[in-house]
């Protein structure tokens, strides 16, 4: 083969990867993930389906998002000595609500704590009063403040409202429905509230922009209580107008993409000169 | 003469922001062990509702574990004088504290049963399960009651270990007390509090301590008078006396900043308690012939262990003062030790015209 014949074939060759790179970055993050980052998606259900119910097959169409946990940062003793590594998110609308199902192993369900070393397990969703501003992640601030929904694995339900961390204030109900079950090693609970808030300083969820949203476990027979827990960061609900959220995995791909390309052609041609 | 009053409140350490702070006195040479000021407590403020366990006010055995059994190793406190570190403390275990025991009352009251009154569990310890055990051999054994109640800490850590600040120091009175409504139960005060004065409620779901009976300091009771805490009036031999620490014409000013005869427990905590002790005296060890010896039955080194290296002076001086008396003289302090009258014991109103 001549020189000029290699030279001709190597263009084509890298004219073809550089098509299938762009046709990679188009189509490859659909395959992987077809989710921005840290979102979770809302999928639509029908109330008959009971979504409630943590072992409805309504959930089984939903798909679940794997959440990484970390201790938090915490002034209280022994705060880095979290066990929860990790939960699985899924969440559900009907007309009238929002549901979360969110599961995660733990392989004792510390329900009582009749004594004074023990703790219950327990379980928070994080989500902004102000839906358009992202507050910090640990429990707000007072200019920012957060609706906590926390369940204990003892049996309550609280609704909160915080301004920083050691500042939560139960509402005077509850608007959050909760049901748990532990089975085979897992949590799994489901909990939900009406979409729509008229209540001060309770989180609407009826709104045309991307809500933040954080999660947080204890671990009860590990003494895990107020700050020491594994907590998420910040993921959203995409409720915003679509496309939902910036392309980032796609820009991603195709840099890698043609940077893979680029290094080769530059392979090629030196291999060539020699 | 205000000039003088001036200078000595300066000299009397109250917490910031506090304007007077109650304190007490227990003089444990008095107390004989009969529990009436737990029961006298316990009757008013931890009958059920998830408190049977706790006894806010308590009189263990010394040397003995205590209640909750070894509280001295628990941990919590400060480590230093400074105040800006605290040391790490563990909740004591439910085992620890013992369970309030259901008694075969039933069967031996009503239905003629001949067993032996006995809890209906097993226990295997509780608290006082090492009354009157003591220390020493026979014949130069010893032991002494060590009544107990939240010490009320000029610097307590059990409010700086709080993640809600529910805990709090009253500012009228210095009183440390914890805001039901704030509490969450998380039991950081009660891992942070070195004497292990801070109870969790596991039916309430909040944790609980002696409140000073601050209703009855603040004359709440049926005719608006004031009294002294339950456990402090109810006392058979009146050990305590009650007052306020920067009320310097009361005798709990004078045996504890004056004379220095008052001592705090464990003041290597560094939480700076607002209870303070007059050290018990023994009779002298006994030769085998039973002939006294001149040697202390309580080991100084021991007392030491529980009130600081200030307790030497504090035994010199009342011996001192005894020697005074003995001879014929006069002595203040030994006046105000032995004082019987109840004006002068509980000084609760000193401050109420402010």
């Amino acid at each position: 083969m001549s020189k000029r014949g290699g030279m001709r074939t190597a263009a084509t060759a890298a004219t073809i990867i550089v098509c299938f790179v762009l046709l990679a970055a188009s189509v490859g993050p659909a395959m992987v993930s077809a989710r921005p980052a840290n979102q979770i998606p809302v999928e639509s259900v029908s109330a008959d389906a009971q979504p409630q119910d943590p072992t409805s097959e309504a959930w089984d169409t939903v798909p679940a998002v794997g959440v990484p946990m970390a201790s938090a940062p915490s002034s209280v003793p022994n705060a880095s000595e979290t066990s929860v590594e990790s939960i699985r998110v899924q969440s559900a609308r009907t007309e009238k609500r929002l549901y979360l199902r969110l599961s995660w192993a733990d392989g004792t369900a510390d329900r009582n704590v009749s004594g004074p070393r023990r703790f219950a397990d327990a379980l928070a969703v994080q989500v902004p009063v102000n839906t358009s501003a992202r507050p910090p992640i640990s429990m707000g601030s007072d200019r920012n403040l957060v609706n906590v929904w926390y369940w204990s694995a003892d049996g309550k339900t609280e609704e909160l409202l915080a301004g920083g961390p050691g500042t939560t204030t139960k509402f005077e109900e509850s608007a959050v429905e909760t049901e748990t079950t532990y089975d085979d090693g897992r949590w799994t609970v489901v909990m939900s509230r009406e979409l729509e808030s008229s209540a001060e300083n309770r989180t609407p969820f009826a709104v045309e922009n991307n809500v933040d949203v954080a999660f947080a476990v204890w671990n009860g027979s590990e003494m895990e209580r107020s700050g020491r827990k594994s907590v998420s960061e910040w993921y959203h609900f995409p409720f915003g107008p679509g496309p939902q959220g910036p392309p980032y995995e796609s820009i991603l791909w195709t840099i890698a993409g043609l940077a893979i390309v680029g290094v080769a052609l530059v392979t090629v041609k030196a291999v060539q000169k020699n | 003469m205000s000039t003088d009053n001036d200078a000595t409140t300066e000299q009397v350490d109250l917490a910031e922001g506090i304007d007077h702070q109650v304190a007490m006195v227990m003089d444990l040479n008095k107390c004989i062990g009969c529990q009436t000021c737990t029961v006298a407590c316990k009757s008013l403020w931890t009958e059920g509702g998830g408190r049977d366990y706790m006894y806010w006010n308590n009189v263990e055995t010394k040397p003995g574990k205590g209640y909750p059994r070894d509280w001295e190793d628990s941990g919590g406190g400060w480590k230093s004088s400074e105040h800006n570190e605290r040391k790490p403390g563990e909740i004591p275990s439910q085992e620890d504290y013992g369970d309030a025991w259901e008694f075969n009352h039933e069967e031996i009251l009503y239905n003629g049963s001949d067993e032996p009154l006995r809890p209906d569990s097993d226990p295997e310890w509780g608290p006082n399960w090492d009354e009157d055990r003591g220390a020493g051999e026979y014949p130069n054994s010893y032991y002494f009651y060590l009544p107990r109640i939240c010490n009320h800490c000029t610097h307590p850590s059990c409010v700086e270990a709080c993640p809600r600040k529910a805990m709090y120091k009253r500012e009228e009175d210095g009183i440390v007390l914890i805001d039901q409504e704030r509490c969450r139960g998380y039991r950081y005060c009660v891992e942070g509090c070195p004497y292990k004065k801070v109870y969790y409620n596991a039916t309430q779901k909040t944790s609980e301590k002696c409140i000073f009976c601050y209703p009855r300091i603040e004359g709440e009771g049926p005719d608006g008078e004031t009294f002294a805490p339950a456990c402090a009036e109810d006392c058979p031999p009146q050990l305590r006396l009650v007052g306020f620490l920067d009320d310097e014409e009361g005798p709990i000013h004078k045996l504890v900043n004056e004379y220095e005869v008052a001592l705090p427990l464990h003041p290597e905590y560094q939480t700076q308690p607002n209870v303070y002790y007059i050290p018990p005296f023994a009779p002298p060890q006994h030769s085998e012939d039973g002939e006294s010896v001149d040697v202390e039955r309580i080991p100084r080194n021991y007392l030491e262990e529980l009130f600081g290296e200030r307790v030497h002076d504090a035994l010199d001086t009342i011996e001192k003062e005894r020697d005074k008396v003995n001879r014929g003289g006069e002595s203040e302090l030994l006046d105000m030790l032995t004082d019987t009258n109840p004006a002068r014991k509980y000084r609760l109103e000193v401050f109420d015209d402010e």
